[in-house]
Formats: structure tokens, sequence, C-alpha cells
């Protein structure tokens, strides 16, 4: 028995070789519904309320399907993405898979996902609008479709705008000079007791693309380079530490702390600042954390400039690996274009990203949902951004730790800035 | 065995079989416990801050950090267990699952090896040890993939097999080690006089060298429960099922940083699977006690 | 039965030793199943994939040295190893001294020795709990209970866990915080010690100090030798308390990034599995040179009974 399993072991383990080097692409041939019962996993990132709402949903849809049951599996953020690159790699990944714009593009272009145009029997993509769908294409592959919209913005707190006697500001007119004018106001008044604003940057690739688009400027081209200008980032870090200095920006410390403890336990939700960035859809737990009259304003300069964008919160995808092809195309169609699950699921994964749907949540949306919707029709977008390329999708943490290296004083912000590109496009390259 | 002497000597290990020691030294002795009572508080500050804050209402958990409660919220528990599909009580049964197997794995397979590298002699006795010594330099983070082909070819995925059965075959090198340093620190004459009488090794192992390494069992019993309990990373890659789910998965899935984190929740969960590791260590270290001062040495 | 098992003088034993390899196999049976179903070959894997340009996602290509002579310019790495190294030789150090202190003290007559001993093991159960994370934030931040603490002195805090200088020694302070587990192996091995020992020494008259110098602390040798090993091998391969801590960056400014920390973060975050192999093994010759380095010098202080 036991030399059996050893036996068996070591058999598993010469083949295991192989295994890992072929990870194939089982999909794609012959996209049909079975006739059979068939079972496919769903995996998504999110805590408690996600898998209530998800489950749901899942339940409706089997509702619908008898003929098909859908496994779901919920995990935490970083242990999502270490078990989807595991199984991945093992050619054992989940069928229908939650995806993010930072791996899209590793996902997408090492062929582990599915060109979703060979799904359209199934999954019907006529209600997005062309520019919505955009942003899951890479080189005109759909591989995966938005769920939930999002877009950056400027979270205040009109409390501590009033308990200090400053004018809040009018964000269809203000500059980034109104914006130090109103931090250093802010933090002046209060005598200390707060910062006027978190850094206006340096921490997400939103808020880097936000400032480089004001300067003509994008972070990725189309074609997957590396075009961000040294020169633009370190201008934006010039004036995070310009601010710093005078005290309108919190501490290098205070925004290290902020930023590791998540919305709730961050600087805004703590109210130690009165002005921060967020996504409009982070207002719902920044509002219930803050328990404060938060509201969204317009990026400044963004009025005159149009450099904001619009980015899809997440999106689905099939697995190229999923023997179920048409069955997983099936269910992101129900929760995509289904008002039956966009009952059920709400604005729980961002603004929905198919219009139809928006205008069917929009009825009954909580106080945060209102908001974040209100924001993102009232709010100027420009042109989408480019998705960002296989190898960018370290680009969070890269560009933290820059930011930190500048705010400490370790390196000057020029420095920093040749360094920091460098280094990102390094990566791009060597995944390509 | 003297204990009358013992007690007049106060060896300083020992079962301390008479707890008054008259009134020497009382200063001393209270001066001994405040300092200790103080370490204690020190450590135990955070074990009470989470069960504080897990009775508090979500926006004032990140705002104070001091142990002053002063509105009871009881709801984080009631909410928090039924936060997922699944009652919290199923996560609690599954890593029960894990770690029960867990440690019978480790306690028979480890001891077994540990008999074998302390006790007996055998070809390449040296280089077979440094090997399992290698064995667990590697993270795990670079095994993981290779090892999940490998479970998921034998169709383990999924199950709890992954998790127990490498104890079954005694690949947690911390414990052989560990148990071979007490074996050897066992007096090799007791083994000669069993030999005497006719034992061969298997009853060595079973009657004389199992009962006198109690302690080491018993750590390898409590660390094997904490380590199990608290594992993330293997269970996250093996369990996919929500159902079969252990207790360190549903903890971390409370925690969104993107979409927001019920932390009242989160923490009145951290609180509840702090119990069974609590419960076990503090009945099972008297288990850690019984060295062969108690036992032996007849 | 003249197998005198000194374990250095393995694999070298004189005529008189007879070898019980029979025997041998069969207690070691579970353990060579396991090493060679299980453990060895994720591990050959793993170097095999060390040098190719492994991505997880598709399939590794030999690129020879590459990833060995990459390390040569990765400055990511080097800080790495000094965050590191630093943290080795301080924290194994220190927790080891104070584990073994409170052993000594824990197991000798104090009153409610159960109590307290639970109490010291308490912070070790919490392992890398989601509520441990915030606290440590709530505690050593700059607005935390221990700037408060400081301020009651009229001593101005920092941000102890945000600011590069400061974060990696509160990291290793909260790490020697955690010394119940070589507490707890300190407090069975001391049980371990026969009394007759003692007894022969305080028939001799020793006094107490010189009985925990010449009987205790030799005695115990055996287990303090474990305790180093391993605790030296975890401490290189620390993982949890950073990525909890810093939430995986190894932040403020790669102030704590523990080389498992950098080699998670090539492997999963950058899907650089070829190079973080690469790494791994690199760790592997590290820690085993350190093991080696410890078992020969074993031999001059070590005392076992066997």
């Amino acid at each position: 028995m036991q030399r059996r399993l050893i036996l068996k072991g070591l058999g598993a383990s010469a083949v295991a070789l192989p295994g890992l080097a072929a990870c194939g692409t089982a999909g794609g041939g012959d996209v049909e519904l079975s006739d059979e019962p068939v079972t496919i996993r769903m995996t998504w990132w999110g805590a408690d309320t996600r898998a209530e709402l998800t489950n749901q949903a899942i339940a409706a849809f089997e509702k619908e399907h008898p003929n098909i049951t859908v496994k779901g599996e919920f995990k935490d953020w970083a242990g999502y993405w270490d078990a989807l690159a595991t199984t991945t790699a093992a050619n054992d990944s989940p069928d229908v898979i939650q995806m993010d714009e930072l791996y899209l593009a590793s996902y997408g272009d090492r062929g582990t996902l599915l060109d979703l145009a060979d799904t359209s029997e199934y999954l019907d993509t006529s209600g997005f609008e062309a520019a919505t769908l955009e942003t899951g294409k890479i080189d005109g592959a759909q591989y995966a479709i938005p769920i939930g919209a999002g877009m950056l913005a400027s979270v205040v707190n009109a409390d501590l705008f009033a308990q200090y006697g400053v004018e809040l500001p009018d964000d269809t007119t203000w500059t980034w000079d109104d914006y130090a004018a109103i931090a250093n106001e802010l933090t002046e008044k209060s005598g200390g007791a707060i910062n006027g604003s978190g850094l206006t940057g340096g921490t997400d690739a939103g808020s880097v693309r936000y400032w480089a688009r004001l300067h003509g400027n994008e972070l990725y081209s189309e074609d997957g380079e590396v075009t961000l200008d040294p020169a633009v980032l370190a201008a934006l870090w010039e004036y995070n530490l310009g601010l710093v200095e005078s005290g309108g920006v919190e501490s290098a410390a205070q925004s290290v702390e902020s930023q590791s403890a998540g919305i709730e336990g961050g600087s805004l939700a703590t109210g130690k600042i009165a002005m921060g960035f967020g996504y409009n859809t982070q207002i719902t737990p920044l509002l219930a954390a803050s328990g404060a009259d938060l509201r969204l304003l317009q990026l400044p300069g963004n009025a005159e400039a149009a450099a904001n964008f619009i980015k899809p919160s997440m999106y689905w995808a099939v697995s190229s690996q999923s023997e179920h092809p048409a069955e997983a195309a099936t269910l992101i169609d129900f929760l995509v274009n289904h008002e039956a699950a966009a009952d059920i699921l709400g604005t729980e994964r961002g603004i929905p990203a198919n219009p139809a749907m928006r205008e069917h949540v929009a009825a009954d949306l909580d106080e945060g949902g209102r908001l974040a919707v209100d924001y993102i029709e009232t709010a100027v977008a420009g042109p989408p951004v480019a998705v960002t390329p296989n190898g960018g999708s370290g680009f969070d943490p890269m560009v933290q730790r820059y930011t930190q290296e500048v705010m400490f004083g370790e390196r000057t912000p020029q420095e920093a800035a040749e360094a920091f590109i460098d280094e990102l496009k390094s990566e791009i390259d060597a995944a390509a | 065995m003297t204990d009358t002497f013992a007690t007049t000597t106060r060896p300083p290990s020992g079962p301390a079989p008479r707890r008054a020691r008259g009134g020497f030294r009382p200063v001393r002795s209270i001066a001994k416990h405040a300092l200790l009572i103080l370490c204690a508080l020190v450590m135990l500050y955070p074990v009470l801050w989470m069960v504080v804050s897990s009775l508090r209402p979500n926006d004032v958990i990140f705002r104070d950090p001091s142990l002053l409660l002063n509105d009871l919220e009881t709801g984080n528990y009631a909410e928090g267990w039924t936060a997922f599909a699944d009652p919290f009580s199923v996560y609690l049964v599954n890593s029960s699952i894990v770690v029960l197997g867990a440690i019978v794995g480790n306690l028979v397979s480890c001891s077994m090896a540990a008999y074998a590298f302390a006790r007996l002699e055998f070809t390449a006795k040296r280089w077979w040890f440094a090997i399992m010594l290698l064995t667990i330099m590697l993270p795990i983070h670079v095994i993981i993939v290779p090892q999940y082909v490998l479970f998921a070819q034998l169709g383990w995925v999924n199950t709890f097999l992954p998790l127990i059965v490498p104890k079954l075959l005694a690949t947690d090198a911390f414990f052989v080690f560990l148990m071979v340093q007490f074996i050897r620190g066992v007096p090799i004459e007791l083994d000669e006089a069993a030999r005497i009488d006719g034992a061969g090794h298997p009853r060595i192992f079973a009657q004389i060298i199992l009962p006198l390494m109690v302690p080491a069992l018993a750590a390898t019993a409590i660390f094997t429960f904490i380590w199990t309990w608290n594992d993330f990373f293997s269970q996250l890659i093996y369990l996919t099922d929500p159902d079969i789910y252990t207790v360190p998965l549903a903890l971390r899935a409370f925690v969104d940083a993107q979409a927001g984190t019920n932390w009242g929740d989160a923490l009145a969960m951290s609180v509840v699977s702090l119990v069974p590791i609590f419960l076990v260590f503090l009945f099972g270290q008297r288990f850690l006690l019984r060295g062969i001062a108690t036992t032996g040495g007849k | 039965m003249s197998a005198t098992t000194e374990l250095r003088s393995l694999g070298r034993q004189g005529s008189t030793a007879k070898r019980q390899n029979k025997v041998a196999f069969w207690f070691l049976l579970p353990w060579f199943v396991g090493l060679f179903a299980i453990t060895l070959g994720p591990m050959v894997a793993s170097l095999f994939l060390s040098f190719t340009d492994y991505n997880l996602l598709q399939p590794a290509e030999f690129n020879g040295l590459e990833n060995f002579t990459r390390m040569l310019g990765d400055e990511r790495l080097h800080r790495s190893l000094g965050v590191t190294f630093t943290y080795v030789l301080v924290s194994v150090p220190v927790q080891l001294g104070l584990a073994l202190a409170l052993a000594v003290v824990l197991d000798r007559g104090v009153r409610g020795l159960a109590f307290y001993r639970s109490m010291f093991y308490l912070p070790s159960l919490l392992g890398a709990s989601v509520a441990i994370a915030v606290l440590w934030r709530m505690v050593f931040g700059a607005d935390g209970l221990f700037n408060e603490g400081l301020g009651l002195l009229g001593i101005e805090g920092r941000g102890w866990i945000s600011e590069p200088e400061t974060a990696l020694g509160t990291l290793i302070t909260l790490n020697v915080w955690t010394f119940g587990s070589p507490m707890v192996i300190f407090l069975a091995g001391l049980r371990q010690i026969p009394r007759v020992y003692y007894e022969a020494a305080s028939v001799d008259g020793a006094s107490r100090g010189r009985q925990f110098l010449s009987v205790t602390l030799p005695l115990l040798t055996p287990i303090i030798f474990f305790n180093l090993v391993l605790q030296i091998i975890h401490a290189f391969q620390s993982f949890t308390q950073a990525f909890i801590v810093s939430g995986g960056t190894g932040g403020p400014a790669d102030s704590t990034l523990f080389y498992t920390l950098y080699l998670y973060q090539r492997g999963f975050g950058n899907f650089d599995m070829g190079y973080a192999s690469a790494l791994a093994w690199l760790l592997l010759l590290i820690v085993g040179a350190f093991t080696a380095v410890n078992f020969w010098a074993s031999k001059y202080w070590v005392f076992y009974n066997d």
C-alpha cells in the first residue's frame, strides 16, 4: 500500500514538470452548451457582503439554468492572486474569473484568458458602450467584460471644513494652487489638529495617470510602452513635498500608516485629514467608517483639462483552460445583462458598466451609491486610458516605494522618477 | 525519588510538589510577582484590545486604542458568525479536522523518524539527517506550484488530504529534530536495561522512549495545533470550495481593502477563533511538564 | 549496545558499530515516503525552474545562469539581504535569551505558574491574525498608544512602524515578543533533566547559581542547540509578520523587505517565478551554511546524554 503510494507519487511528480511547462489552453475550440449537467467554478475577491450577494445571484442563475451548477469561491485580495496564479499554472483554474485592470494584460497576453468574441453567442456585449468594452481588450481580443465603472475623485469632509470655518471649494474651477492653499488653510485653522489633505498622488496608478494627463502626458501608450515623463512624475512629488513642508499634507509617516490601514483605518475615515483622493465607489465604506458628511468633488484642474477617466472597477473573464466556456459565458451574460442579477448585486462591485443596468439600479440606491452615481455623471471624463501592459501588475507597490523614498528624503524627486521609470520599463520588457 | 530531600534543596526543576515554602523572603516574592504581572499585562494587551474592540461599533475601533468600553456592541458576534453562507461553526469544524489529522500525523510519524535518528545506526545517517533539514529551508512560495500539480494529479485538491497526508509522512522536520534532541536526553542506560530484558526496538520505542518524551510530544501537539490552526497559505491554495474553508480563510475573507471591511465582525470572529487554541494551550501545558523527573529515574 | 549515537560521529562509526538498517528503515518508512513522494519532487522542480524564465502562466524556457547573474546587480535583493541578516542576528539571540530566562524563572516554584505561562504564551497564539496589523498601528503608529505613553514621560514619539529608520527595529521587537514557542521548548527541556544530578550537586554543596551553570545549562544544551538552529532557519524565512504589518510591500521604502517577502513579490506579484526559485535556492545555500556551521560548532558546546 505504502509502496504503491511511492510509485504513484513519483510518477506524478515526474509528470509534474511537463505539466508545469505545458500549461495549455484547452478551451476555445467548440463553444457549445452541453446537454449534460455541467459544474463550473467561479472565483472572486471580496468580503462577506460580496460573497452573500454573489451567492444569491448564483442561485438565481441556477434556477434559470437547471443544467448548470456554479461553485463560487471567494478569497481576500492578496490570497486571490496567489491562488489564481497557482491554479492557472497547474492548468486547474476556475472557469469564471473576476479580473482587475492591473492583471488583465498579465493573464491575457499569456494566453490564459478566452477571447470572449468566441462566446458571443452566449454573452451579449451589444448593450455596452464601445469605449467601455475597449478597457477589456488587449490587441483587439476581448479578454474581459467590465463589471463596474469607477472614477477618481476628491473626497472632502464637509464637517471638518465647517468645523474650522473653511469654505468648500468650487470644484468646477479649482486648480492645484487652490488645492494647496485650501489644504494649508485647513491645517492652520485647525491649529494642527488635522492636516488639510493626504498625499495627492504616488500611491496608485490612477493618481499618477491623472497627473500625467493633466500635463499632456500618459503613463502607457496604446501599444504598452511606458511613456511617462520623469519630469512630470518628479513635479507630482515636488508638489507634495512642498505641501508636507507647509503642513497642508500629512507627514510621510502618517501617509504610510494611512495607506496600510485600508479604507476604514485611513486618515480620511478617521478624520485626520479633510481632503483626500479616492474612487467614487469607495464613498460607501468611507461614509460608514467616518460617520461624517463626505462629498465627492471633481479633481483639481479637471474641469478645464478633462484629464480624468473612467476605470473599470473590475471585470469578468473566462479562463482559456475552461472546459465549459459556453456555460461560463452564459453566467457572465446573466451577471452583466440581466435585471434579475442587477437587482441582487446592486452597486456592490461598482456602478454597473452596462448603461441599461446602471439605469435599472439607479432607482433604489443608498446614500453612498447615489453620491457615486451623481459623481460619475457630472465629472468630465477624457478619452479612456490604455490598459496596464503585461508586467505592470506590480505598479502600485512599486510607486508607493518610490514615493516613500522621496517623502522620507532618501532620493530627490528627479532621481526617483528616473529610477522608477527605468524599473517599470524593465519589468514590462521582461514580461513581454 | 527522594521528595523530601528535593524539597529542602529546592531543585530548579521538578514537579514542585510543595507549593508553600514558608515565609522566606516575602518582599522578594512580591517583587517577583509584581514584575511577572507587569510583563503579563504587556503580553496580554493585544488580546484584551481584540476582545474589547470586538465589542465596539465599527466606527470606534480605529479611533480608540484604549481598553475602556463605552458602548457595548455585542451584535458583531452574531453578525460575524453568520457573515458567510456557512455559519462560522463550519469553519471551526473544518479547521479542527485538519488540525487533528495533522497532530496525529506529526506525533506518530515524527516520533518514529526521530527514534531512528537518535537511537539507531544506519547507512549514511548524517546525510539523511542533513537532507531532512534541507527540506524545510526552501520557502513554500516556490514549492507550492509543483506541489499543487502533484496533488492535483492525485485528485486531492479541494480536500483536506494535501494538508494532512504530508504530516502523516513526517515532512515537518522541525518536530523530528525536536524529538531527536529529547530522545538523546534520555539516558541510554534505560534502553540497555530494557534490551537485557529482551525488548526489541519497537518495544523500547513504545514503552521506554515514548513515555519519557511526553513533554516533547506535548510540545509537538501544541505547536502543530497552533501553527496549523493559524496557517493560511497552503489552506488558501488547496481549499477552493467555501464549504470546506478553514478559520484563517474565513477570517481573511472579511477584509476587503477596496470595498470596505466590517472590522467589528472580523475582530469578533478572531476572538472566537482564539478560544480553541488558548484552551488547548491551557490544558495541554501540563503535559509539557511531565518530564523524566516525574516519570522516570526509578 | 555500542551504538553511541553522537550525531557527528554518524556515518563514520568504528568497526564495533553494528548497522541496524533494517529496523531503521521501518521506523523511517513514513518519512521516506514523504520525502520521495511529496517533498523532493517539488524541490527538484524548483531547482530546475531556477535555471528558467518560468512566469507561472507560460512554458518555462531554459535561460542558463541568467537568474543568478541577475542577482549581482539586483539592488532590492541586496537590501533584502541586509534587512534579513539584521533581523536574524538581532532577533534570534534576544528572543532565545528572553525565552530561556523566562523558562528558568517559570520553571521554579512560582505561585500561579500555569497562569503566567499561559499569559506569556498568548502573543504567540495570535499568529497572523488580521487583527494584528490593525493593532500594531494602534500601538506603534504616530498617534498610537506607545507614543501617548512616551508623551507622559515628556518624550516625543514618532511613527515607529511607518518610518524607515525604526520600522525594522519595531518588527524585531514584535518578533521578540512572541518568544512563546522557544520558551515552551525550554520548559519541556528543563523537565527532562534528571533530578539525580541536582541532588548530587547539592550534596556537593553547590549553590543555586552554581547548579544552574554546572547542571542545568550543560544538560539543556541539546535543547538550546535545537532552538538556535531552528530559530535561525525560521528567522531567515520570516515572512508573515512583515507581510501583515506592511501590507505585503516590505515598506516603508523597503525598510522591512525580508528576503522571502521579496521572493514572494517576484514570484507572485511579478510572475517572475524562475527568478524567485533561484532566490529560494540562494536562501537555501545561506541557511544551509549557517546550519552547517552550527552543527560543526555544536561539538564544542553541546552535551549529549547518550
